[in-house]
């Protein structure tokens, strides 16, 4: 697809993007529709989803910058504010959407979202239910979504065994998301 | 017809030289004798073996004048036939001729004969005898009578008697009517026999009337004799009357017998051998014209004539006008003649055809291209509220006959006082209007055919298998209307001094101007009907001497112009004219001085005395006419010298008070000077005639039913008239005609029109379809209820609060609307207030804010992106409260969106809001100037918002200025509202702007365009209304033209600039929204072409509602 008719904005934000990528996201957008990204987040540190990488999909409308753009986890997680779909509950991507704001900022937003979650303005209420009932317990479970999530990546992917440290049966040890590593198997071979 | 005189024509081709023509005759005229004679064997049987018929007529005519010769000479002089030499020609006719034997009225012989015998005595007398008037031999001496113009067959002629031996088939026969019996026994003697004719007509001569009494007692004669008898009698060469013409060839043979029209010849095509009675006989007629055809028709003035008959009461002298005249066209129709040129040209008489010629024109129209289509609004000549009668293509093809001539036209040159130097055309314009005022026979004139007449030309007979083609075609003239016939051009009369000057840009002022230095009157008679009048009533005042220099000719010049010109018209000819030789006044207005004095103050012997000219507007006159009716008006009692009237369209409805007016003036000399004489009726052009006294076009009976009429008739004569009218009177060139080295006779720099489609900007967009929507919503509701029409003015209303909602959306906002922006001045923000208001609200320190807007002089290297197309901010505009900046497209569009969206507004960058349009602060760089390279930034709060094409206007302002820094521009727009929003936009950019619209006095619109045109190094623009400014003016200084909207008249506008004393290239721009309704008043203006067939089918009123409808429907998409 040629560049033709694409806003100025969006190839700079794109060039931008692939040039300087932000520190554990991934954006890069699709042959034939230069206004869909594949993009990848990498878990927070220190949050429940830290072993895990989230694929989601990220959608520039026509109206775009004056329209926020579409972004949906594509890869399950486990967390009050993003729904089953993989819908995402945020509001610079509604109300609060402003044009200054870039596909950049919106991911590093979500990131962000991973390490905050916001039970109390929920999506997924059956989520927020549980993290608002036993936190810790809620976020083991998101933990070993999330490092199922990443199991799946390693198999794909070779250096299965590197950098276990991301694995929540390191570092995470201390702080309490410990996981069986069985549990996790258990999960990702339930998907 | 006459060989004796056209092979020395021929010979000596372009001689008139009498003596030389006398010389060569007799041998020129033997050889062409035994020619003709050998092709034309049998007849010499009949001939004396070596004579021709000059040497065989000759020694007749003494004896055959018989009775009474003073009589005849007289007569014929006094007829102007004294010209007629060359009777004793044989052409091929004249030779056929004696082969039957002619009946019916005698008198041609008379008259051929009579002036033979003059030639034969005094031969040089032909010149000296020629009437002063004519500088061309009268065609009378070249014609011999009778003469043959054509044949018809009557199929079903029947015997009236028993018996064989009368006739045979291959006989000639005659057909004659019943004269007096007395005469017809006489009459019957004649034509024994081809051996006997000449004694015959030696018998029968004697016996004839003169010539006067049968011109003048014929008239008398045939109504008396018989009012209802029409019968036709054939009558053998030995005087036996065998047999009748029928009752549908009779009835109008027999007037054409009884009015010595004509002479029929039959000959026997086929008939039984033995007669019985009521046999069928086949009869083929030959017919001639005699002379007494060509006689002028003893009736009443011309004046009167063609009017309509069966109007009132028919007298007797009318009714056989009328028969005459039916009688005359059936002839023409039964022998297959047309005319050649003038009014029935081309057209024949039955009803299905005339409808074919309609389609023709009407086909005409369309099929020729439409030379300006490119154009927005053409249609120079079109109003869409008037209607649409008339295109540009029909009106080209009306003035294409007046502009015919004009290549090859005098030129003159200017009285000296005349400063300015005339161009090769205005020196010919100026040659013609003075020869119209003086009366002189132009050039143009001389070659033009009156406008009752149509030219025909005598067939060649097609007997004897030859036709003599070394002849000139004969022509002669007919009068459909009255049914006469003439020899001699009928030149299209003039009984008025003036015309009208309808040239397209070409400096019609200057060549008036001309005129009134150049031809002073001085020779006009002195008295005239009223003061002569006055003189006979009051001798004692007469006698006067103080009274005696009022009867000096009039010398003084009127000048009715549109308020408007005045005072281009008092410049122009102070301009044009050396000091102190002319004296302009202005006589306008509350001020206005005694006329009087004003015309005779310099009336002192022993001084030069100056051209006085007045210079009044319509408006004026008007009230000084309601004044002169009650009771006197020094503008009415003045007799002017000459009237000249400028824009004279502006009394083309004759009904109207400034027309009325304008008639009431009294002058020697009258000129319309107009571009469009005819905007789009014919009738547009009545009221000038009558102006200018044209008759007998200035009656409107008259012209209506010459023209008026036959035009809705959808009769191509209308047409055709009024050309003929106006190759007399008018004169009309075009910037793009050649002059007679085939140059352009005005040599004007090129015009570039470019068309721009613009693209709504998205909010436009929405406000222009919301608008439309509902329009189109109620246009549908009315039309589903039918009230199409009654609601049209509504309608109208709603169509034109969409043109301007698409010029700019708050133009179609009520005043309390909260869009309806009114701009402040010119919106500019002082940058340290703009500081201190930031730290007011906000706790920020100020350093923060100088920093910004310190930063703002940084940025002219480009350092900063816009947050929201991450480009560099063109124009950045700041949120006030937050002293972030964004480009103003972004932002102006983020913030329409929101609004939109009904979301609040807030800064891009920080939220914070909401946020107003009119509140944002833009940075203004000025452009570098000579005097500046480095000029400060100015900050500008944006409380004015462009429309799409505002922001086209101003791209293409800045663009034109860093090319051309001093520029001129004129941008015209219908809406005066606009033309605010326009001047606003231009006063935000600094440009220097001027206004001429309606609402300015004469003064200010003067001053208007005089400081528009001063020197400046700065560029001016100049914006119109269309409705003030569309005509007249003369802003050549410009050489930019916006036209801001669809106009219909858009040419016209664009003209002002595209003139006469342009020496630039011509820059036009139209703007033009796309997927709007202008693109479909575009639709609509190509759509004209077609109506115009309509028009000349239906009647104007029904078409126009269903057009209008029609209109409307394409403006809502329907079609």
């Amino acid at each position: 697809m040629s560049l033709a008719g694409l806003p100025k904005r969006i190839i700079k934000e794109t060039e931008r993007l692939v040039a300087d990528p932000a520190p554990g996201i991934t954006a890069s957008p699709h042959d034939d529709n230069l206004r869909y990204f594949d993009v990848t987040i990498q878990g927070p540190e220190g949050s429940p989803f830290q072993s895990g990488v989230f694929k989601l999909e990220l959608f520039l409308p026509e109206e775009y910058p004056m329209a926020p753009p579409k972004v949906r986890f594509l890869t399950k997680i486990y967390h009050p504010n993003i729904d089953k779909l993989g819908r995402i509950c945020l509001d610079i991507l509604k109300d609060k959407w402003s044009p200054a704001l870039q596909i950049r900022t919106v991911l590093l937003s979500v990131q962000a979202l991973l390490s905050a979650p916001n039970p109390d303005d929920p999506l997924a209420t059956d989520v927020a239910k549980h993290y608002k009932e036993n936190e810790q317990d809620a976020q083991r479970y998101s933990c070993t979504q999330a490092s199922a999530t990443e199991l799946t990546y390693r198999i794909h992917s070779p250096g299965i065994f590197q950098n276990l440290g991301r694995w929540p049966f390191s570092s995470h040890y201390q702080s309490g998301l410990f996981v069986n590593l069985w549990e996790i198997v258990n999960v990702w071979m339930s998907r | 017809m006459t060989d004796s005189d056209e092979p020395p024509a021929l010979f000596f081709a372009g001689s008139d030289d009498e003596e030389a023509e006398m010389a060569v005759e007799s041998t020129e005229l033997k050889a062409t004798e035994s020619s003709i004679s050998s092709q034309v064997e049998h007849r010499q049987l009949f001939l004396p073996t070596d004579s021709d018929d000059e040497e065989e007529d000759i020694p007749i005519i003494p004896q055959k004048r018989g009775s009474s010769p003073d009589i005849h000479h007289e007569d014929i002089d006094e007829m102007d036939l004294d010209t007629i030499d060359i009777p004793r020609a044989t052409s091929v006719s004249a030779s056929s001729m004696s082969e039957y034997i002619s009946i019916s009225s005698d008198s041609e012989e008379e008259a051929v004969t009579r002036p033979m015998k003059k030639k034969q005595v005094s031969p040089p007398a032909k010149k000296r005898r020629l009437s002063p008037s004519f500088a061309l031999p009268s065609p009378t001496d070249i014609i011999q009578f009778p003469i043959y113009v054509g044949e018809f067959l009557v199929p079903n002629a029947w015997s009236s008697i028993s018996g064989s031996g009368y006739v045979t088939t291959n006989d000639n026969v005659r057909i004659e009517r019943d004269v007096d019996y007395s005469k017809t026994s006489e009459v019957s003697t004649k034509g024994k026999g081809k051996g006997k004719e000449k004694a015959n007509e030696k018998n029968g001569g004697k016996k004839q009337v003169s010539i006067k009494s049968m011109i003048n007692a014929q008239p008398v004669k045939a109504p008396n004799k018989r009012t209802t008898d029409t019968i036709v009698r054939l009558v053998t060469t030995r005087g036996v009357e065998f047999g009748r013409l029928p009752q549908e060839v009779a009835w109008w043979t027999s007037k054409l017998l009884d009015l010595g029209v004509v002479e029929l010849r039959g000959k026997m095509t086929d008939c039984p051998s033995k007669l019985t009675i009521g046999a069928n006989l086949i009869v083929s007629v030959d017919v001639y014209l005699l002379r007494t055809a060509f006689m002028p028709v003893n009736v009443a003035e011309s004046d009167e004539r063609p009017r309509m008959f069966g109007e009132g009461l028919e007298t007797d002298e009318e009714k056989r006008l009328r028969e005459r005249k039916s009688a005359v066209l059936k002839l023409f129709e039964i022998v297959g003649l047309k005319p050649q040129a003038g009014v029935m040209a081309g057209h024949e008489k039955s009803e299905r055809e005339l409808q074919e010629d309609a389609l023709q024109i009407s086909h005409m129209s369309q099929t020729k291209p439409k030379k300006h289509l490119e154009i927005v609004g053409d249609g120079e000549e079109v109003e869409v509220e008037d209607g649409e009668d008339l295109s540009k293509s029909d009106l080209d093809v009306i003035y294409k006959r007046a502009q015919h001539h004009d290549q090859d036209m005098g030129e003159m040159e200017a009285a000296e006082s005349f400063t300015l130097t005339l161009r090769g055309y205005q020196k010919q314009a100026l040659f013609w209007m003075d020869s119209l005022e003086s009366g002189k026979m132009n050039a143009r004139e001389a070659k033009s055919l009156h406008p009752l007449w149509s030219e025909y030309a005598f067939p060649a007979k097609p007997d004897g298998g030859f036709i003599d083609l070394t002849e000139d075609e004969k022509p002669f003239y007919l009068n459909p209307y009255s049914g006469e016939m003439t020899l001699n051009f009928p030149k299209s009369e003039r009984n008025c001094k003036g015309g009208i000057l309808a040239d397209v840009g070409m400096g019609k002022t200057i060549m008036i101007s001309a005129l009134i230095q150049s031809n002073l009157g001085l020779d006009e008679p002195v008295h005239q009907t009223l003061s002569s009048k006055q003189r006979q009533l009051k001798l004692n005042n007469a006698l006067q001497p103080a009274k005696n220099r009022k009867n000096s000719p009039p010398s003084a010049t009127l000048i009715v112009a549109p308020t408007s010109l005045i005072d281009q018209w008092a410049e122009e000819i102070e301009r044009s004219s050396k000091p102190k030789t002319v004296k302009v006044v202005v006589w306008h207005g509350q001020n206005r001085g005694d006329l009087d004095v004003v015309l005779e103050e310099d009336d002192e012997p022993g001084f030069t005395i100056p051209i006085k000219i007045v210079i009044t507007s319509y408006g004026t006159l008007v009230s000084e006419h309601a004044k002169a009716e009650k009771s006197s008006s020094p503008v009415y009692n003045v007799e002017w010298l000459r009237v000249v009237l400028d824009e004279a369209h502006s009394c083309k409805s004759r009904t109207s008070k400034t027309a009325k007016a304008v008639y009431a003036l009294r002058a020697r000399r009258r000129w319309a000077v107009t571009g469009t004489p005819i905007v789009n009726k014919l009738e547009d052009l009545y009221s000038l005639l009558k102006f200018l006294n044209f008759k007998p076009w200035s009656e409107f009976s008259f012209f209506n039913s010459f023209i008026t009429l036959p035009f809705l008739a959808r009769d191509p004569k209308g047409i055709e008239v009024v050309q003929v009218i106006l190759e007399s009177i008018l004169l009309r060139r075009e910037k793009n005609m050649l002059d007679s080295g085939g140059k352009r006779i005005v040599e004007l720099p090129p015009k570039k029109i470019t068309v721009e489609n613009l693209e709504f900007a998205p909010m436009e967009r929405k406000i222009y379809d919301s608008i439309y929507d509902s329009a189109k919503r109620n246009f549908d509701q009315l039309r589903a209820q039918g009230l199409l029409s009654k609601k049209y003015t509504h309608i109208l209303a709603m169509l034109m609060r969409l043109r301007r909602a698409v010029l700019h959306p708050n133009l179609v906002f009520t005043k309390n609307d909260e869009r309806a922006l009114s701009p402040l001045g010119d919106g500019i923000v002082d940058v340290n207030e703009m500081i201190k208001k930031f730290a007011e609200n906000e706790e920020q320190s100020n350093v923060f804010a100088e920093t910004v807007l310190a930063d703002l002089d940084d940025q002219a290297e480009g350092a900063s992106e816009c947050p929201i197309c991450l480009d560099v901010m063109e124009i950045p505009m700041i949120v006030p409260e937050c002293l972030h900046r964004c480009c103003k497209d972004c932002i102006t569009t983020y913030i329409a969106t929101c609004e939109m969206k009904g979301e609040e507004t807030k800064c891009p960058s920080c939220s914070r809001g909401p946020i107003k349009q009119s509140d944002l602060v833009e940075v203004v760089r000025p452009l570098p100037t000579s005097q500046n390279s480095q000029p400060d930034l100015v900050l500008r709060r944006n409380d004015f918002t462009l429309s799409t094409k505002l922001t086209a206007l101003i791209h293409d302002l800045h663009r034109i200025r860093s090319t051309d820094p001093a520029f001129r521009a004129v941008v015209f727009s219908q809406f005066t509202s606009f033309l605010d929003f326009i001047e606003t936009a231009l006063d935000r950019e600094k440009f220097d702007h001027y206004r001429y619209d309606g609402t300015l006095d004469v003064k200010r619109r003067h001053s208007v365009i005089t400081a528009f045109k001063e020197a400046s190094t700065k560029p001016k623009i100049l914006c119109i209304s269309l409705k003030a400014g569309g005509v007249g003016l003369n802003l050549t200084t410009a050489n930019h033209v916006f036209m801001m909207d669809c106009w219909w008249n858009s040419a016209t506008a664009i003209d002002r600039v595209h003139r006469l004393g342009q020496d630039k290239t011509v820059y036009v721009k139209h703007y033009i929204v796309k997927n709007t309704i202008e693109a479909r008043i575009l639709r609509i203006q190509k759509r004209k072409t077609a109506l115009v067939k309509e028009a000349f089918r239906g009647t104007g009123k029904s078409t126009g509602e269903l057009d209008s409808i029609e209109n409307l429907k394409i403006m809502f998409g329907e079609s």
